[in-house]
C-alpha cells in the first residue's frame, strides 16, 4: 500500500434528537391530500430525524424563511460539534489538530460560511485552511472529498476534516401538493464528519482513496433544483419524477471509466457505498450496473432509518460498512453519489 | 490451455465441455477464467455447458478432502460463487445432459436457462444420502419444481430419467440428438438481446424472494434500462416504418 495516498481514518455522524415516523409527519402537518398520504405510506423510509417546531395557532408547524435560515445555522453547529467529536476522539485528536477544514451544505445559505462559524465556536485553529462547498446538493460529499484528498496528498501527515452538514428540515414547505409531498417525505437531517490524512501507519485498516470520476448529464440540468416560491416566501426544492431512472441509466459511464483507469472490472469491487437518494434511484443503479440487493444493503438501510440525508448520506453507509466488520485488507470499494446537475460522482477505495 | 474443461467459441456460441468426470477446485478456477473471458472479451450470445464420454458430471471430487484435516466451508463458497457467476452471464445458458448428472453436476445444470437431456440422462441430487447438502439447489430447485417435489428430490435422492425431469420442468426438451435439439433451442431464444435476456432472467430469479412492492420497483428500473437499449429502439423504428 502506498503510504502517500490519502486515507479515510474515521467517520463520525450525528442527527437531531427527534425522530419522526412517516405517520407522525402526516399527523403533525395534518396532511389531507390522499395522494400525498399514500406517497408517505409507499415510501421506503421508516423514520427521519428532523428539527420541527411545535404547531402554531393554525395547528401545524410553520416557519418563515428567516426562521429556517436560523435553524440551519444553529443546528449545523450542534450537529457538527457531535459528529466532529465522534470522528476525532478515536484518534485522540482535537479540532486544534486539524490543518484543513472542508464544509459542505446545501440546506442553508450563510456568509461567512460554516467553516468560519466552526472555527469561531468549535476550537479549530485560526490558521486552519478551509473550503466551503455550498449548493451542490446530494452529490457534494464526493465533490468535497476530491479536493480534500488532493490537499492531503500535497500535505502529507497533516489532518483534513470534511463535514457534510444538512438540515433538510430547513427546506420544509407544506402546501398539500404532490411536489412538496415528495420532498417532505424523503429528506432527513444529519451530519457526517470524515477525517482524512496521507502518511498513515500501514497497520491500520483505513482505505486509501485511489481516484475520482465524475459524470454530469446536462440534459437533466433542471431535474433537481431550488425554486423560489413567491407564495411561501421560501426556497422550494423541485425533484423531477424521471430523474432517478435517468441517473441510473448513466451510472455505467462514470463507474466503468473510474474502474478502467485502475485496471479493474465491476466484479473486482467488494463494497458499493452509494448515496441513499431514494428507492427508485437505488433500484435503477442496481439494474443498470448489475449489483445486488446485498451490495446496496447499507444504502437501503440508511434510507430506511434516516431518509435521504443529502451530502452526508454515503458516509452514514460507509460507517455501517465499517461497523459491520467484514471489510478486509485488499478489498476494493466504490463510493457513488448522485445529485443536481444532474450528476454522478464516484471514488475508488482500496483497503 | 485448460486441464479440466475444453472451451471453444464459434460464431455466436461458446461451448464449455467438462472433460473431468468430477468437479475439483482446478475446475472451479478454470470456469472462473472462462467467465472472465465471456464477460470481458466475448461477443457470443449463447453458452453451452456439456459433459463428455457419455456423462455430464459425477459431482464433486472427494479426493481433495482429507479426513485427517479439519473441514472448512471455503471450497463450497467458491463453488457457489462460480455457479452464480455462470447464472448471471450476459448470455443465454444451455446445459446439455447425457448420462450421469449427479451432485454438483446437477447443481450446475440448475443455473442454465434451458436444459436439454438425452434418454440416457440420469439426474441425481445425491448429496443428502452422502451426508452433506446439494448447495444452493436447496434454493433454486423449490422455485423450479415446487417445494413438495423439491423435498422429495433432495431428501429422498431419486435418480430421475430425462422424461421424469422433463415432467418436473427441470429439463425443457428430451432428445437423443443433442446438437439438433440445441439448434432448435437457440432458434427459439431468437435474436438474444443481451440486456433484455439478462434483466428478464434476474427478475425471474428474484421473483420468489422479493415482495411485490419491491419487485415492481425493480421491474420499473429494469424496464427503464431495457427501453433505452438499441434493441427496443429498433423495434419502435421498424414498427413506425411498417
Amino acid at each position: 500500500m502506498n503510504s502517500a495516498l490519502p486515507r479515510i481514518l474515521s467517520v463520525g455522524t450525528s442527527n437531531p434528537p427527534n425522530r419522526y415516523s412517516q405517520q407522525d409527519i402526516l399527523d403533525l402537518f395534518r396532511v389531507a391530500n390522499p395522494a400525498v398520504r399514500s406517497m408517505f405510506g409507499a415510501s421506503h423510509i421508516k423514520g427521519r430525524h428532523l428539527v420541527l417546531p411545535e404547531p402554531d395557532e393554525n395547528g401545524v408547524p410553520s416557519e418563515d424563511q428567516e426562521e429556517l435560515l436560523i435553524k440551519h445555522r444553529t443546528w449545523s453547529l450542534r450537529l457538527a460539534r457531535e459528529a466532529i467529536g465522534k470522528a476525532l476522539d478515536p484518534h485522540k485528536l482535537k479540532p486544534e489538530d486539524i490543518d484543513y477544514l472542508c464544509c459542505i451544505t446545501s440546506t442553508g445559505l450563510m456568509l461567512p460560511g460554516l467553516t468560519a462559524m466552526f472555527i469561531k465556536h468549535l476550537g479549530f485553529r485560526v490558521d486552519c485552511q478551509r473550503t466551503d462547498i455550498v449548493g451542490m446538493g446530494c452529490n457534494a460529499g464526493l465533490n468535497g472529498l476530491n479536493p480534500v484528498s488532493g490537499w492531503c496528498t500535497a500535505n502529507p501527515g497533516q489532518n483534513a476534516l470534511m463535514i457534510c452538514c444538512e438540515v433538510n428540515s430547513a427546506l420544509y414547505i407544506y402546501d398539500d401538493t404532490i411536489g412538496t409531498g415528495v420532498v417532505n417525505s424523503l429528506f432527513g437531517d444529519g451530519c457526517a464528519a470524515v477525517l482524512v490524512r496521507s502518511e498513515v501507519q500501514d497497520d491500520t485498516l483505513a482505505p486509501s482513496i485511489l481516484g475520482f470520476n465524475s459524470h454530469i448529464i446536462p440534459d437533466a440540468w433542471g431535474a433537481m433544483r431550488y425554486n423560489w416560491s413567491t407564495d411561501h416566501g421560501k426556497f422550494s426544492f423541485y425533484l423531477d419524477r424521471d430523474v432517478p431512472y435517468v441517473l441510473g441509466l448513466h451510472t455505467e459511464t462514470p463507474v466503468d471509466g473510474l474502474l478502467t483507469k485502475h485496471g479493474l472490472k465491476r466484479r473486482d469491487i467488494d463494497h458499493w457505498i452509494i448515496h441513499s437518494g431514494g428507492k427508485k434511484v437505488i433500484d435503477a443503479i442496481k439494474y443498470n450496473i448489475g449489483i445486488t440487493e446485498h451490495d446496496v444493503r447499507h444504502t437501503v438501510g440508511v434510507l430506511r432509518h434516516f431518509g435521504n440525508l443529502g451530502s452526508g448520506s454515503f458516509l452514514f453507509s460507509y460507517k455501517r460498512l465499517i461497523e459491520e466488520g467484514l471489510v478486509k485488507r485488499g478489498d476494493r470499494g466504490v463510493m457513488m453519489t448522485m445529485g443536481p446537475g444532474s450528476t454522478i460522482e464516484t471514488a475508488l477505495l482500496s483497503w | 490451455m485448460y486441464e479440466t474443461i475444453r472451451f471453444e467459441e464459434q460464431e455466436n456460441i461458446a461451448r464449455i465441455t467438462l472433460i473431468r468426470d468430477r468437479i475439483n477446485m482446478l475446475m472451479v478456477r478454470e470456469l472462473t477464467q472462462v467467465c472472465d473471458h465471456l464477460e470481458d472479451a466475448s461477443e457470443c450470445k449463447v453458452v453451452v455447458i456439456e459433459g463428455h464420454n457419455g456423462h455430464f458430471s459425477h459431482g464433486i471430487d472427494f479426493e481433495e478432502f482429507r479426513p485427517d484435516q479439519p473441514m472448512d466451508i471455503h471450497g463450497f463458497n467458491k463453488w457457489e460463487k462460480i455457479c452464480v457467476r455462470i447464472e448471471r452471464l450476459p448470455k443465454a445458458i444451455v446445459a446439455l445432459i447425457d448420462g450421469t448428472c449427479a451432485g454438483g453436476g446437477a447443481q450446475l445444470m440448475l443455473v442454465a436457462d434451458a436444459v436439454i437431456a438425452t434418454n440416457a440422462a440420469r439426474i441425481h441430487f445425491n448429496e443428502v444420502h452422502l451426508g452433506f447438502l446439494p448447495g444452493m439447489a436447496t434454493f433454486r430447485l423449490g422455485k423450479m419444481v415446487g417445494l413438495g417435489r423439491a423435498k422429495r428430490l433432495i431428501m429422498q435422492c431419486p435418480v430421475l430419467t430425462a422424461t421424469e425431469a422433463n415432467e418436473l420442468g427441470i429439463v425443457g426438451q428430451v432428445s437423443d440428438d443433442l446438437n439438433a435439439a440445441l439448434d432448435e433451442t437457440i432458434k427459439a431464444f431468437g435474436p438474444i438481446h443481451t440486456d433484455a435476456v439478462t434483466l428478464a432472467r434476474r427478475l425471474l430469479n428474484e421473483s420468489f424472494s422479493t415482495d411485490f412492492e419491491n419487485a415492481i420497483g425493480n421491474f420499473l428500473a429494469a424496464q427503464h434500462r431495457a427501453i433505452h437499449q438499441t434493441a427496443f429502439l429498433d423495434t419502435i423504428k421498424s414498427h413506425k416504418d411498417e
